[in-house]
């Protein structure tokens, strides 16, 4: 056996390993790039699951932007008023009160409720289906099912049930508004995490033509106007929508309401959705599907 | 043979008729990984060109001007060329980094990946012990140009099956496969069908 090899090898290899190293040391030095150590603090503040809500390619990138002032300390929508606190103290300004936002999706019409008009058979994405003659569902506002939403939700928050309606689990939702920016029908609104009353309906038909498109639709027939203290829900477009600056959550809506479209949400502890939406007590006498179960 | 034509070879016979996706099988990880989007896989082409070019290059004249005048090169070139192609990389993202940060956000996340990349050892191996994989006619000692333009060939062989690739994986997103295929299942068979289809190339040109 040759045992010069041996030594040969070691010589090369810790030789080419000498050298690689004396010009990495020489490298590191010489192409040094100087890095603000708060975009480690910010990167280090905020959620890293990189859900693109801010705008900006990832977390890595609104904590540059942050740094640099190209945007606020408020940037990141789904961390919500502790990241923002956190980040506001890191960069030393000062934060004001954030209201903390879930998605609310305004249709709780599923398949059993507004009739099948005809079968989609295309591309599976509400957007194409609202392209491609507006998919398969009687009601031409209300919710696909096909996903979309489901889809784009960086933290899984939105499921659907055997009916097709989404449903937001609202512990798990941050509040990104992503879902909101992809429902071609404009049905997810991002609201307060506090109210607790929601018009489950964005159906633009009045009255009866509502009623044939969906059973649980609002008709526009404005009882909420009448009852609501604070002047905070209207009918326009012929659905209710409420000012949740103003509503105080008192309910009366949803207790007025004929069609049960306004519902009350009570947060259940336990409850894999974090709540459900019920209808208030003296309106019991009507079978409330897809609503409490 | 004249000149021309026999770069003109090696450069095909390494992209088609010898690609190293299809017909090697090697690299399939990146091959499956970033292949979701046209984007991504255009980002991990360029890098993966600019890489294996340079590292082919480097690992050369390692071979030929360190481990073959010691005669320890059949047996040290595989951990030689790691530690070169693995100083290169870290050493070009440095200079990248700061001459140029658009390139550096552009590659940046790729060159790290690059550096255990099989395919780069793989192309630099080949160059330097020819017919190491796959045999092509032509393989002999290569020369530093020869090397250099296999290994071109290599990597644009590499880029156009995964650039490719990914187009057809972003259209399969929406065609309508049965829910137990959908994603990494039906890749999987359309990288098959694929595989079948740069068999034809076999033989092309005499390679």
């Amino acid at each position: 056996m040759d045992w010069s090899l041996i030594w040969k090898a070691a010589i090369a290899l810790s030789g080419f390993g000498a050298l690689l190293g004396a010009i990495l040391a020489v490298a590191s030095k010489r192409f040094h790039v100087e890095v603000d150590p708060r975009v480690a603090e910010v990167l280090e503040a905020l959620p890293g699951s990189n859900c693109g809500a801010c705008g900006l390619p990832g977390c890595e990138a609104a904590a540059e932007a942050v740094v640099k002032g190209d945007a606020p300390v408020t940037v990141c929508k789904a961390g919500g008023p502790d990241v923002a606190a956190e980040v506001g103290r890191i960069m030393g300004v000062e934060v004001g009160s954030l209201v903390p936002l879930v998605a609310h999706i305004h249709c709780r019409g599923g398949k059993s409720l507004s009739p099948i008009r005809a079968i989609y058979q295309g591309v599976n994405s509400c957007r194409a289906a609202e392209i491609a003659s507006g998919g398969g569902k009687a009601c031409p506002f209300g919710c696909l099912g096909l996903e979309d939403c489901a889809n784009v939700c960086p933290v899984n928050a939105i499921t659907f049930d055997e009916e097709h309606i989404r449903h937001v689990n609202v512990r798990k939702c941050t509040g990104c508004g992503l879902c909101a920016d992809v429902c071609p029908r404009d049905l997810i609104q991002m609201v307060p995490a506090s109210a607790t009353v929601f018009v489950r309906c964005k159906c633009q038909y009045t009255g009866k033509k509502a009623l044939s498109v969906c059973k649980v639709a609002c008709i526009g027939c404005k009882k909420c106007e009448k009852v609501c203290p604070a002047d905070a829900i209207h009918v326009s477009n012929g659905f209710a929508s409420i000012d949740y600056e103003k509503c105080t959550n008192c309910g009366e809506c949803a207790a007025a309401c004929p069609t049960d479209s306004i519902q009350l949400w009570e947060a259940r502890e336990g409850h894999p959705e974090g709540g459900v939406f019920v209808v208030p007590e003296k309106k019991r006498k009507r079978d409330d599907r897809g609503s409490d179960q | 043979m004249h000149e021309a034509w026999r770069y003109f070879l090696l450069f095909f016979g390494a992209a088609i008729v010898a690609n190293i996706l299809l017909i090697r099988f090697i690299a399939l990880c990146p091959f499956f990984g970033v292949s979701n989007s046209l984007e991504t896989s255009l980002g991990m082409s360029i890098s993966v060109i600019f890489v294996m070019v340079m590292a082919t290059s480097v690992s050369w004249l390692a071979w030929n001007y360190a481990l073959e005048p010691l005669g320890v090169g059949q047996f040290l070139y595989i951990p030689t060329f790691i530690l070169v192609i693995a100083s290169l990389v870290q050493f070009v993202e440095m200079v990248i980094k700061k001459t140029s940060p658009p390139l550096y956000r552009a590659m940046g996340i790729y060159l790290p990946l690059i550096t255990t990349n099989c395919a780069v050892l793989a192309a630099a191996t080949e160059s330097v012990k020819p017919g190491f994989f796959t045999k092509l006619s032509i393989a002999y000692n290569y020369g530093f140009l020869e090397s250099v333009v296999y290994t071109l060939g290599v990597a644009v062989g590499f880029s156009l099956v995964l650039i490719i690739f990914a187009a057809m994986r972003e259209r399969l997103d929406l065609a309508p496969v049965p829910k137990f295929f959908r994603g990494v299942p039906i890749a999987f068979i359309a990288a098959a069908l694929f595989s079948l289809a740069f068999m034809g190339f076999a033989g092309m040109f005499g390679l």
